[in-house]
């Protein structure tokens, strides 16, 4: 494949594992500027555990997707007591608060020779496993894909044993949901824990592919694009803020001729969608329509 | 203990301007229930706007000030027509992702109408500096205390003493009652979007000019220091606006003195996040800002 495609198509994956975690806050009714946080945690956690302590890959995957869960629950845990727009504002401040102490953070240890490690604002080089590995582009792109086709099998799975229904609920009306016997707190947290490690395992595949990261890839903008991919694509099925990546880095990246008024476009674009569909292109109605029509 | 008393001056002179910001965002979220992330973006429009008319004609401050409340008008005009008007009043969630995508149009239009990382904005009418007591006040400081200080007492009259303060009260108070109370709601809240833009536009002259330049990230900047100094003092208070402003600027100034740059951003944000899951009614201790409401 060329490798052009094989960048544009991974990047679209990663952004996915973002997009999708904001995507399930924006289910249970919260908006979290911060999922990039988990990100960060994911993919520095991650690049720490096979570069200066020398994991395996996967449970260097793993342990940045359980830093991100724990991390976004005991963030949720607080938050999720406030109203919407504190819960939005607190979000922000927790990530640019981690984007901050990554500035200063410095963890270099001697691996054969070589200080590796976060060097705060200069930023994490040297996550060279899957070059030392020897694992081609192609191949990491099937991994990625793989990945996120596991945590969409598990979202579908979960809405059919229900929880995403109850978690729907829970977001669209907490009170009533709480009269329902759900535990409004129980699965706000609950959610953001999910979110957390959706976004801290795409943190930790980023990291490996792109072998160095620093503070400054974890900016408000990045959480504020994974928020609009959701909103864009529709909160009517998972498939929406994937449609919403594939929008703005599939089309867009690949209409060259366009890359100077990409944002213009793309902003433009977004705003008449939103105002034809406050709820995205894939929104529920779409969906349940979609479903009638299937089950005929 | 001296340089305690200096920065705190310094701050405050910092945080009036961060008041008007966060009295903007307010004076929105107040009669619109909804967050409008592309304020400091349509802030920005303005102060290119100006520094433009400047470069071209040698404006000066008072038509670069000019030209910043034209630019900063019509790109709030903008947002407010396409991401608030256009959208379902309870589709809260669709206008603050629509400002959002209307923020990245903005930033990339500056961008590429004024390539250079910077660009240059004419410096406030120079004043002498006041010394008393090894105490330095910079006369850019009184200017924007002077400035900030008439804006406010402005603002004040206009929503506490006048008919259209009424009725933008009685819109953030209750929607419903305002409808049926004769008040038309759409007029108010495109009015309130204009007042909004024009604290702003202050706002942005008053740093653009105490800087001497200006920067796409002006737009990222702005909405972060209002919104930051907004959720300190209370959302949806304009009492809190200005308490909020000020403590923001009286802690990033000691910060900064004390700990240096890097320090600061994480006081800043840190405070923020304590502030908000401690006192989430803000410094002045709002009860009922209808923040309660779903977002």
């Amino acid at each position: 494949m060329d490798p052009f495609l094989i960048s544009v198509l991974s990047n679209i994956g990663l952004f996915s594992f973002l997009a999708l975690s904001a995507w399930l806050l924006l289910i249970g009714g919260e908006i979290s500027f911060g999922q990039q946080a988990y990100f960060a945690f994911g993919a520095y956690g991650g690049g720490i555990a096979t570069a200066v302590w020398g994991w395996p890959f996967p449970l260097a995957l793993l342990w940045g997707a359980g830093l991100g869960a724990g991390v976004g629950a005991l963030v949720a845990w607080p938050a999720a007591r406030l109203s919407g727009v504190h819960y939005a504002i607190a979000t922000l401040a927790f990530a640019e608060l981690t984007r901050a102490s990554l500035n200063i953070f410095r963890y270099q240890r001697d691996v054969d020779g070589y200080l590796t490690g976060p060097d705060g604002a200069n930023g994490f080089g040297d996550i060279r496993w899957v070059y030392e590995t020897g694992i081609a582009p192609g191949t990491y792109l099937a991994l990625i894909a793989g990945l996120l086709f596991a945590v969409i099998t598990a979202i579908a799975l979960a809405s059919r044993f229900n929880l995403l229904a109850q978690l729907r609920m829970v977001g669209e009306d907490p009170i009533l949901a709480g009269m329902q016997g759900l535990h409004v707190l129980r699965w706000k947290v609950g959610a953001a824990a999910a979110a957390g490690a959706i976004a801290g395992l795409g943190g930790g595949l980023y990291a490996h592919l792109a072998t160095y990261v620093e503070p400054a890839q974890f900016s408000v903008m990045t959480g504020v694009h994974a928020v609009a991919y959701g909103l864009i694509g529709g909160l009517g099925t998972a498939l929406g803020p994937i449609l919403g990546v594939l929008i703005d880095i599939g089309l867009l990246e690949s209409l060259r001729a366009l890359a100077a008024y990409r944002m213009i476009v793309f902003g433009g674009l977004v705003a008449l969608i939103l105002i034809l569909r406050p709820r995205g292109i894939l929104d529920e109605s779409l969906v349940a329509k979609v479903r009638a029509w299937a089950r005929r | 203990m001296l340089d305690l008393v200096q920065n705190t001056v310094d701050g405050i002179a910092a945080g009036a301007a961060y008041a008007l910001l966060a009295i903007g965002f307010t004076l929105i979220f107040g009669v619109m229930r909804r967050l409008n992330i592309a304020f400091g973006p349509s802030i920005m429009v303005g102060v290119f706007l100006g520094a433009w008319v400047h470069a071209q004609w040698s404006a000066g401050l008072v038509g670069a000030a000019v030209a910043t409340f034209i630019g900063a008008l019509i790109a709030s005009a903008y947002i407010e027509r396409l991401s608030f008007a256009a959208i379902r009043g309870d589709a809260a969630l669709a206008s603050m992702a629509s400002s959002f995508a209307l923020w990245m149009q903005l930033e990339q239009g500056v961008a590429l109408a004024f390539p250079g990382r910077t660009t240059a904005f004419p410096g406030l009418p120079a004043l002498p500096d006041l010394e008393t007591a090894g105490l330095f006040l910079r006369g850019d400081d009184i200017m924007i205390l002077a400035v900030a200080g008439i804006v406010l007492i402005a603002l004040h009259r206009l929503i506490y003493h006048s008919h259209f303060g009424l009725e933008m009260r009685a819109l953030a108070d209750n929607p419903e009652a305002a409808r049926v109370a004769q008040v038309n709601t759409k007029r108010v809240a495109f009015l309130t979007f204009c007042l909004a833009a024009t604290v702003g536009a202050v706002a942005g002259v008053l740093i653009a000019a105490a800087d001497g330049q200006i920067s796409p990230k002006f737009g990222l900047w702005a909405t972060l220091k209002g919104l930051i100094a907004m959720m300190i003092g209370g959302l949806g208070s304009l009492r809190g606006a200005l308490l909020g402003g000020l403590v923001l600027g009286v802690v990033e100034a000691q910060a900064q003195w004390y700990l240096g740059a890097a320090a600061r951003e994480i006081i800043v944000y840190g405070l923020l996040f304590v502030c908000l899951i401690l006192l989430p009614a803000g410094l002045a201790g709002v009860r009922d800002t209808g923040a309660a409401r779903k977002l």
